[in-house]
């Protein structure tokens, strides 16, 4: 009977709710803690985003959708699929008439692309990436024209992870994916 | 002391921070729609550059203004990396001074807003809280209304058809008829007519061919956008047509061209004022383009630099050639497709929109199939040696739509697009298949065996009813709503030429000369004419009479009809193997020299 | 700053052998080498070691500054944002990492990275053992706000109150969406984001800039007004095991401390006047305990049938709906990319159907259940504001407490005492 009473007046009342509401809160800590923790066991940590050049259409919004304020996307060139060609449709514009460095003819709008003379008739091609915005249209002139040997890819340490890439969530072809460490880059060969 | 020292500090920061902030706002907003490496300057100096490609001067241009604008964009990047960093300094200071000045009374509030009873607080929450319930059960079901269209919809129509059931029991169902939708009305008629059913079924069947058919005659021009015209039917609304000219003497000839152009059998197909056909040989191949009120040459395109392209052009046989497949035109876009296998896409100006190569064809004769277009689709009857596919595109931009491997044997036929119960269907004729596709899906509708030998007739349709016909087969009428054979022929087959279909009667035109009429409903063979002549061109239905011309250049006008009856027969001198195009009051005819236009 | 951390990938050791090969290479009679190039890949193992390891740190201070009344708070608060904000760019966050633990629950075969889930379940355990101390300056959106605090203005106390429900609201839309593999709205819509990476959407930047300005007359009006992981928190620190009180022996009820609060969590006496009937406050009390089934139900149903709607938040329900729309049209003048990258996948429609419906189903299993619980949010939010209670003291809202210690600061027996005269 008296413990009755001491429950039923309002402030023992509370304090015993306030009680059953840190048994409740204690427990469910401790149950999802455990149910998440197991479940992140053995995770291979997807942590990088990365495009995959197979399925990427080029459509430009790498430049534009990066929460940076210049884009975390570079065009990277694989040395060994290139046709080291002199007409080149990631360096040079569509129906170029003369292939010299003149404004006119080129390709990249920031004057990322740079090459060099092997032998005739090859050139070997380089990328700056302070210069580079992501665009794509060498990566577009290339694999239309060429080897598809620029292709854009996510760099890993100008990328800041987030939690939701940006590019992702609008990119056209559903080519950005989370890839692990050992995969955080999607080279050509 | 220290406090004025604050505030100083405090108010010449602020001062600082609030200018630099309206700079960069104001730096954000002009720049905010220009992209500086692509300005428009840039552009159109760009593609001015292009049309008149040695201007030194206009170079120098665009190299000054490159060089200007990357270094604009790179400048300005760094401009506004500084300023948000100074940005940031200062408001930190700017917090500092502030805190430090009103630090004897920092976070201390001022008295209560709120009337100091508790219980009045909580009673004026609870209805706060009820307006955000309510608020939120408006928006939830303005998000329910957006999801379910379909309900407004349907208590509208349930209205709609409450009332026409209304209107139609009065005597004025006719006019309800003409108002409501045909299928509505189909639905909603009430039994206690037979005839109002009949009629208004009548009449939404004729508003659905009407509907279906590109070139209503309501259409201000007639045009002949691809082989064998609109559709591929062998059919054209056009009117007024000469039924004799003088190719030599020059009667009723607007003008004439002589062709320096590639050679090629592919038929001309014309829209608005542009006429299209393409040539080609073992070095490269191309898209020609004429002016229809001159004749002019007002471009040449070629399929060249297309990625998958043979660099030597497969093997074909002289009599087809690598430019046999005719283009194809919806006023907006031209197609062409070569014995290669490429197949481009161009605008009216002759500027290249896509190209590609489908697999170079490995084929005996060479790939001739047309091409055919519906609802900016372009179809691809691709039935090669190797594979045999139907491939429909977009053709703003060549992405595939739907694509069928087709399981046949090569054949050399092209498309048509046929109206059945007024709906689209793509047939293709095969070996030894005759096949319907959903033109928008590519589901297969219907298929029926029975063609063997070497096809190339093409298909064509009327009244719901397909019709195939091949040398070394038969005559085939097929029920395009279930893909049942209706009835076989075999008195006339087609070797080159496709059959025509027009007012129940089915025409075939045999390679050696042969014009037979046939009842489309039975496959009763009504009349023949003996031509003497060997035919390769198809024979076309314009304004009620049949046009047929040789390969030597004869021309034969018959009344479509059961007599067919020889309106006129005339020489032009000209080999001929392409099927004309017929527009109203002018005929464009490619002759294997010359292209020329006939005119009234 | 990253390189430092960095590992370096080799070239070949994952390539794709997807060359096109339109031209063949090259034979290079000069005795040219192709050059090797490498990327680099920081090790992000080391950053997450470091942040998990900071966020102890700052919580463990926090905690230690709260349970002894110092202030070390505004320390605290800087190293917060100057690490996890400026330095760290806002990622990892624990306002975020909600969206991935509800992920991980649905999805099994999402799988979630392990400083995540530390940065979700240690601000949890650290409120339920000493209250909100995340919140009190580890968590580098509040430390912001409340390192520009200058005046402490009141909100009218209804329109608070009403205002505090939406951070309910906005957790149950968030993991809506998460579980659905939609979006996260709340790195979407994170307004401070742009501001410690220096840039970004400018809707979004003139937003956090807005709530740091109004932050400055006013205490904390995101963690009040907008944070799902401090509504989640509350949970845990209203029942938390120690917990700040106030010594009615030593009050001098200068009122002091219910000036200072920034999230106005301190409640002065309250005696009730109110000439009302105690029937009349029952009768209210149970009508709205009944109201609470059919408001779940209502938001339930309402919820259900957009799901709709609600779905067009998924990118692939909205491919769905621009291919349909470019598919009716006669004579498609332009296509958007969208749909162009669909048809260059050779996707088709029914393909796309399949998945589209799948979400929506999603959407109408979960959705009903976001319904439900909104519509309990409002119900509970009714009863609670329809509960009578007096009070002699100054009493602390250990849900709404922030922990941010100004109350020790300015009470004056604290000060004097230089001991516990708030205590635990």
């Amino acid at each position: 009977m008296k413990d009755d009473k001491k429950i039923t007046s309002p402030l023992k009342r509370r304090e015993f709710l306030r009680m059953c509401g840190t048994a409740i809160a204690g427990g469910s800590v401790i149950a999802a803690g455990s149910t998440l923790a197991l479940k992140s066991k053995g995770a291979k940590g997807n942590v990088f985003w990365q495009i995959d050049p197979a399925k990427c259409t080029q459509c430009g919004r790498c430049e534009t959708h990066c929460v940076l304020p210049v884009s975390a996307v570079k065009c990277i060139h694989a040395n060994r699929v290139c046709g080291y060609c002199d007409l080149c449709g990631g360096y040079y514009i569509s129906n170029v008439k003369d292939l010299n460095t003149a404004a006119e003819n080129m390709m990249c709008p920031t004057g990322a692309i740079t090459r060099q003379f092997v032998e005739d008739p090859y050139f070997e091609y380089t990328i700056n990436e302070d210069l580079c915005n992501g665009c794509g249209k060498c990566v577009k002139g290339c694999s239309s024209f060429g080897n598809g040997s620029l292709y854009l890819q996510i760099k890993q340490d100008i990328c800041v992870q987030c939690n939701e890439c940006k590019i992702a969530q609008v990119c056209v072809s559903d080519a950005i994916q989370r890839v692990d460490f050992a995969t955080a880059y999607k080279l050509k060969e | 002391m220290k406090k004025d020292i604050y505030r100083t500090i405090a108010v010449v920061t602020g001062i600082f921070m609030l200018t630099l902030s309206i700079m960069l706002v104001a730096n954000y907003f002009q720049v905010r729609n220009i992209t500086p490496l692509e300005t428009e300057v840039m552009t159109t100096l760009k593609s001015l550059n292009e049309t008149n490609p040695d201007n030194a001067d206009l170079q120098a241009q665009i190299r000054q203004l490159d060089l200007l604008s990357r270094k604009a964009y790179f400048v300005q990047e760094e401009h506004l990396k500084t300023g948000i960093y100074i940005l940031l300094f200062m408001s930190a200071v700017f917090i500092f001074c502030l805190r430090g000045y009103y630090a004897d009374v920092l976070h201390i509030a001022p008295k209560d807003i709120d009337i100091f009873d508790e219980w009045l607080v909580k009673s004026r929450s609870r209805k706060y809280v009820q307006w955000l319930a309510a608020s939120l059960t408006v928006v939830a079901l303005v998000l329910v209304v957006a999801s379910n269209p379909q309900w407004l919809k349907s208590d509208k129509t349930a209205e709609e058809e409450t009332l026409v059931a209304e209107q139609s029991e009065a005597p004025v169902a006719e006019s309800v008829v003409a108002e409501a939708t045909p299928t509505e009305t189909v639905e909603a008629a009430p039994a206690e007519g037979e005839q109002t059913e009949a009629e208004t079924a009548d009449e939404a069947a004729t508003e659905q061919t009407a509907e279906a058919a590109p070139a209503a005659p309501a259409a201000a021009r007639v045009n002949h956008g691809m082989f064998r015209g609109n559709n591929s039917n062998g059919h054209s609304s056009a009117r007024n047509i000469p039924t004799t000219w003088d190719f030599a003497g020059g009667g009723k000839i607007a003008w004439k061209h002589a062709l320096t152009t590639k050679q090629g059998f592919s038929s001309p197909a014309v829209h608005n004022n542009r006429i299209f056909y393409t040539g080609g040989d073992e070095a490269s191949r191309e898209l020609y383009c004429h002016d229809l009120t001159t004749g002019d040459l007002l471009w040449t395109l070629a399929a060249t630099g297309i990625a998958g392209s043979p660099s030597t052009p497969p093997a074909v046989a002289s009599n087809t050639g690598y430019a046999s497949a005719s283009p194809a035109t919806d006023g907006r876009y031209v197609c062409a497709v070569f014995a290669t296998g490429d197949i481009m896409c161009a605008d009216m100006d002759g500027k290249r929109v896509w190209a590609k190569n489908l697999g170079v064809p490995d084929n005996q004769y060479g790939f001739v199939s047309s091409l055919v277009l519906w609802n900016g689709i372009v179809f691809v009857q691709y039935d090669n040696s190797d594979s045999q596919k139907i491939i429909a595109m977009d053709i703003a931009t060549g992405n595939v739509r739907w694509q069928k491997d087709r399981n046949q044997k090569v054949c050399w036929s092209s498309p048509i697009i046929a109206t059945v119960g007024g709906q689209a269907q793509l047939v293709l004729m095969g070996n030894p298949e005759v096949r319907a596709y959903n033109p928008s899906t590519g589901e297969q509708l219907w298929s029926v065996d029975g063609m063997s030998g070497e096809v190339c007739p093409s298909p064509c349709s009327g009244d719901g009813v397909i019709f195939a016909a091949n040398e070394y087969a038969k005559i085939m009428a097929i029920n395009g709503a279930d893909g049942s054979v209706l009835w076989e022929a075999s008195d006339y087959l087609p070797e080159v030429a496709s059959p025509v279909y027009a007012n129940g009667r089915l025409y075939i035109a045999t390679t050696y000369g042969v014009l037979a009429a046939f009842d489309a409903k039975t496959g009763e063979l009504k009349a023949e004419r003996e031509l003497n002549m060997e035919l390769y061109s198809s024979p076309m239905v314009v304004d009620g009479k049949i046009y047929i011309i040789g390969t030597s250049g004869q021309v034969y006008v018959f009344t479509a009809d059961d007599n067919l009856q020889q309106i006129s027969s005339f020489e032009t001198g000209e080999m001929t193997y392409a099927t004309p195009a017929f527009l109203d009051g002018k005929v464009v005819i490619r002759s294997l020299n010359t292209l020329y236009c006939v005119s009234e | 700053m990253k390189k430092i951390f960095s590992t370096f990938v080799g070239f070949a050791s994952v390539a794709l052998a997807q060359a096109q090969n339109r031209f063949p290479k090259p034979d290079f009679e000069s005795g040219y080498q192709y050059p090797d190039l490498e990327y680099a890949v920081p090790d992000e193992t080391l950053w997450n070691v470091l942040d998990v390891t900071m966020l102890v740190a700052l919580l463990v201070a926090a905690t230690w500054a709260v349970m002894k009344k110092r202030k070390p708070m505004i320390w605290i608060s800087l190293v917060s944002v100057l690490y996890f904000g400026f330095l760290r760019e806002g990622c990892v966050c624990s306002v975020g990492s909600i969206q991935n633990v509800a992920l991980a629950f649905v999805d099994g075969s999402y799988q979630m990275p392990w400083n995540v889930l530390a940065f979700f379940l240690l601000p949890i355990v650290f409120a339920f053992l000493f209250g909100r101390v995340f919140c009190a300056g580890v968590c580098p959106m509040g430390a912001l706000q409340e390192l520009v605090n200058v005046k402490n203005g009141r909100i009218s106390k209804p329109v608070a109150m009403v205002l505090g429900l939406l951070p309910w609201l906005y957790l149950i839309l968030t993991i809506l969406y998460a579980v659905t593999r939609s979006r996260f709205l709340v790195c979407e819509f994170d307004p401070f984001i742009g501001i410690f990476r220096l840039g970004g959407d400018v809707e979004l930047l003139v937003f956090g800039i807005l709530l740091l300005i109004i932050s400055v007359f006013t205490g904390r009006p995101f963690c009040r007004f907008l944070c799902p992981y401090g509504a989640l928190l509350s949970l845990f620190s209203a029942v938390s095991w120690k917990k700040v009180e106030i010594t009615k022996k030593k009050c001098i009820n200068c009122d002091l401390c219910h000036n200072s609060c920034p999230v106005d969590a301190i409640r002065p006496p309250y005696a009730n006047t109110d000439k009302e009937e105690r029937r009349e406050g029952v009768k209210r009390l149970l009508g709205y305990m009944l109201l609470m089934p059919l408001l779940m139900i209502l938001g339930a149903l309402l919820m259900r049938m957009s799901a709709e709607g609600l779905s067009r938040a998924h990118k692939d329900v909205r491919l769905y709906d621009m291919v349909v729309a470019y598919e009716a049209l006669d004579a498609p003048e332009t296509i958007p990319l969208e749909v162009e990258g669909f048809y260059m996948r050779n996707g088709t429609l029914d393909e796309l159907t399949v998945v589209k419906d799948s979400i929506v189903a999603e959407y109408r299993t979960y959705g009903t259940w976001a319904g439900a619980l909104m519509g309990m949010v409002l119900a509970i939010a009714l009863i609670r504001f329809s509960v009578k209670r007096r009070r002699e003291t100054y009493e602390i809202d250990n849900a709404a407490c922030v922990a941010c210690g100004r109350c020790f600061e300015y009470c004056p027996q604290n000060r004097e005492i230089g001991k516990s005269d708030i205590e635990k």
